[in-house]
């Protein structure tokens, strides 16, 4: 593993990691004495590194577009049960499963000859034999491994005449709130079970009798229970297991993927946004090595909900007759330096949600412009966090305790945690993306909210102690870097366009520096 | 390049003109003895009476219905995803249970199902890819409406009553 720490996730400078369950196949104690051992594939000679499997050769250097498979996955143990990965190799009497053949020095592999097509075209006609083949209402389509494959190397027509078998008490079986598990597309690669067997360590998955009535059971009566099932209804190859929020909302080939960070905790997941017509539909993890690897859990991707929602501020609000009205950022602005000049005290209050370019131009900049001695502290409040020194690990695998992304960047800037979690001024600004905590403050308090705020929050102020509301950008809406917990920085671009009135921190600041 | 010429002479019996009147005088007299004196008439009394087109013809667009009055349509967006002119939008989302006696092969409906007919020409591409035979265009032509938002075909107006593919 490389030790970088700065990235820009558009092209996270990180080496693939293709050894599954993070250990090599075997293991050479001194890899870099000897020179590489070398396989050929299709005609042409590649280096390896000792406890490469032919697959993974094979992945590094883009043979080919990819040898299909459906049981191996790249974080998750080697099981060799699907066949679909099948490779000849030179001497070897049988075909080979290239997920799980550790590559040899001087092995001569052919991964397209006649003879592995025919073996996946069987496969495939096998995996087709029971497949429902309701595509035009299964959420998978358009991203099915199962219709990609069968594509590329199905038979095209099946032989098989008999009755399709279903799982009538399966069809539409609720694993959980999240996941709904339709068992008569399973193609029984387990990839599910491994995952909760070994990535999660929480075993609630399991497969029950054999063969035609194979079928994926929940080990306990609750059902699925795991803080990652997001995940599984990534991995399943088919539309087995599909995750209940997207469910039916759209079809794959509508969505925009872009990449960005997810801001629900300190860990900061590597994200792709789903999105069209600039509406979010789902977040689903991209691989990054250093962070979060393959996976993300289920309140990360589910927290784009806080941005789609209609109760979200997305004009700027100005009080007037102790009532908040939208306006323009010019009236709204010079309204508030006169309340801002007119203070005794104010207080900036950056919340831990705040980007670092965000913390940087708020400590600069809005003392200077408002032309006051302003106090600027940063408040996390979420989970009891106060600074990032109470931030800890909450499982084995991602979550962490702190769910703001840049309490480790905020503070960076040199700013100081709010005192006893409490603001105390004539007029105190509080600055946050709808992550961080809201501080305790007396019940005359003055404030001047900025960022994401919901309807629902506001009421949490008496309506007059509110003296305007300025909209700001979404993490998924702006540019910027978080510092996670492990002090990486990540930097993220837009990944979709915010069509509300909601301004970004630097054109406020831009707007309000005019007006002086 | 210079202009070509394409205009030719006028011949003997064209300069003459008469005849040309003449032959077109003799056709009017023809469809007006057939028409007045026989009632043999080309034109019909629309709208009293209205032209059978052929099975074929591609009209205003319907949603087959099963005998429970549901629609067939599930909202599977291939008709959506092939229409050239953009002119369907479809919201969908799972039948709740108790109005789903038909299990898994009905779970997924359209929520609402908007055609606009004023983008649409009728290509038939959307009958074409639909899965399940839901999205037809009938042979109705009579498509005038007096606003546009009667143009855009909703799932009410859609999910009207048919007699295969004639209007009731
Ligand atoms: S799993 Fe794939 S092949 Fe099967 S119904 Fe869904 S989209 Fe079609
Ligand atoms: S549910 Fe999906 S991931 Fe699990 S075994 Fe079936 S196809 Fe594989
Ligand atoms: S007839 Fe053609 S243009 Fe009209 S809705 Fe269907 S696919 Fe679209
Ligand atoms: S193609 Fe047919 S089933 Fe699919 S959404 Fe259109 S009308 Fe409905
Ligand atoms: S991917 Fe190799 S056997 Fe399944």
């Amino acid at each position: 593993m490389s030790n970088i720490t700065e990235f820009d996730i558009k092209k996270p400078k990180v080496d693939l990691n293709y050894a599954s369950d993070k250990k090599p196949v075997h293991s050479d104690p001194n890899p870099e004495a000897k020179p590489l051992p070398k396989v050929t594939i299709d005609g042409k000679t590649y280096d390896f590194k000792p406890g490469d499997t032919i697959m993974q050769v094979a992945e590094r250097y883009k043979v080919h577009e990819e040898i299909p498979r459906y049981c191996y996955h790249p974080g998750m143990p080697i099981a060799g049960t699907c066949r679909m990965c099948t490779v000849e190799v030179e001497k070897a009497p049988k075909l080979m499963t290239s997920c799980s053949t550790p590559a040899a020095d001087g092995m001569v592999v052919h991964t397209r000859s006649d003879k592995v097509m025919k073996s996946r075209t069987g496969v495939m006609e096998f995996l087709l034999t029971n497949h429902p083949l309701d595509c035009p209402v299964c959420d998978k389509a358009g991203e099915c491994e199962l219709q990609d494959y069968n594509y590329e190397y199905g038979p095209g027509t099946s032989n098989f005449k008999e009755e399709k078998r279903v799982f009538e008490h399966a069809t539409t079986k609720k694993l959980s709130d999240k996941v709904t598990l339709n068992m008569n597309r399973c193609v029984h690669c387990e990839r599910c079970v491994r995952f909760t067997d070994d990535v999660t360590k929480t075993n609630d998955l399991v497969m029950v009798n054999r063969g035609w009535h194979k079928e994926l059971e929940a080990t306990t009566e609750a059902g699925l229970t795991n803080e990652y099932q997001g995940c599984l209804t990534d991995f399943c190859p088919v539309g087995a297991l599909t995750w209940n929020d997207f469910r039916f909302k759209k079809r794959s080939w509508f969505l925009n993927r872009k990449p960005s960070l997810c801001d629900g905790c300190s860990k900061g997941c590597n994200i792709e946004v789903h999105s069209d017509s600039e509406i979010v539909y789902r977040y689903v993890p991209i691989y990054n090595e250093l962070v979060n690897g393959h996976w993300m859990c289920d309140a990360g991707r589910s927290s784009y909900t806080s941005y789609t929602n209609p109760l979200r501020v997305i004009a700027p609000l100005m009080k007037h007759n102790d009532a908040l009205h939208s306006t323009s950022i010019q009236t709204l602005l010079t309204d508030l330096q006169v309340h801002l000049k007119n203070a005794a005290s104010i207080q900036l209050v950056v919340g831990t949600d705040a980007t670092r370019e965000e913390a940087a131009l708020l400590k600069e900049k809005v003392p200077t412009i408002i032309g006051k001695n302003i106090a600027v502290s940063y408040f996390n409040g979420t989970n009891g966090v106060q600074t990032s020194a109470d931030d800890k690990k909450l499982d084995e695998l991602l979550k962490m305790k702190d769910l703001t992304p840049n309490t480790k960047g905020v503070e960076e800037q040199g700013l100081s945690p709010l005192a006893n979690g409490e603001v105390n001024a004539d007029i105190a600004i509080l600055f946050r993306n709808g992550r961080a905590g809201i501080p305790k403050m007396k019940a005359d308090q003055k404030v001047v909210l900025w960022g994401i705020w919901s309807q629902d929050e506001l009421k949490s102020f008496p309506s007059k102690n509110i003296l305007g509301v300025i909209a700001g950008l979404a993490t998924i809406e702006k540019e910027g870097s978080y510092k996670n917990a492990d002090g990486i920085v990540q930097k993220f671009h837009p990944a979709i366009t915010h069509k509300g009135g909601a301004l970004s921190a630097h054109q406020v600041v831009g707007v309000w520096k005019t007006l002086n | 390049m210079g202009t070509i010429n394409v205009s030719k002479k006028y011949t003997a019996k064209e300069k003459a003109y008469l005849p040309a009147i003449l032959i077109g005088m003799k056709i009017t007299m023809k469809r007006f003895i057939q028409g007045f004196l026989f009632r043999k008439h080309d034109t019909i009394m629309y709208p009293e009476k209205k032209r059978d087109y052929s099975d074929r013809f591609r009209g205003m667009h319907f949603i087959s219905v099963d005998k429970n009055k549901t629609e067939n349509c599930t909202a599977c967006y291939l008709c959506e995803t092939i229409c050239p002119a953009e002119c369907i939008h479809i919201v969908a989302d799972e039948r709740d249970e108790e109005h789903n006696p038909y299990g898994v092969k009905k779970e997924k409906k359209p929520v609402s199902f908007d055609i606009d007919a004023l983008r649409c020409c009728f290509c038939g591409f959307c009958e074409e890819a639909c899965p399940k035979d839901a999205i037809k265009l009938s042979g109705n032509y009579e498509l005038a409406v007096s606003s546009r938002e009667e143009a855009i075909y909703d799932l009410d107006h859609l999910k009207r009553d048919m007699n295969g593919r004639r209007e009731k």
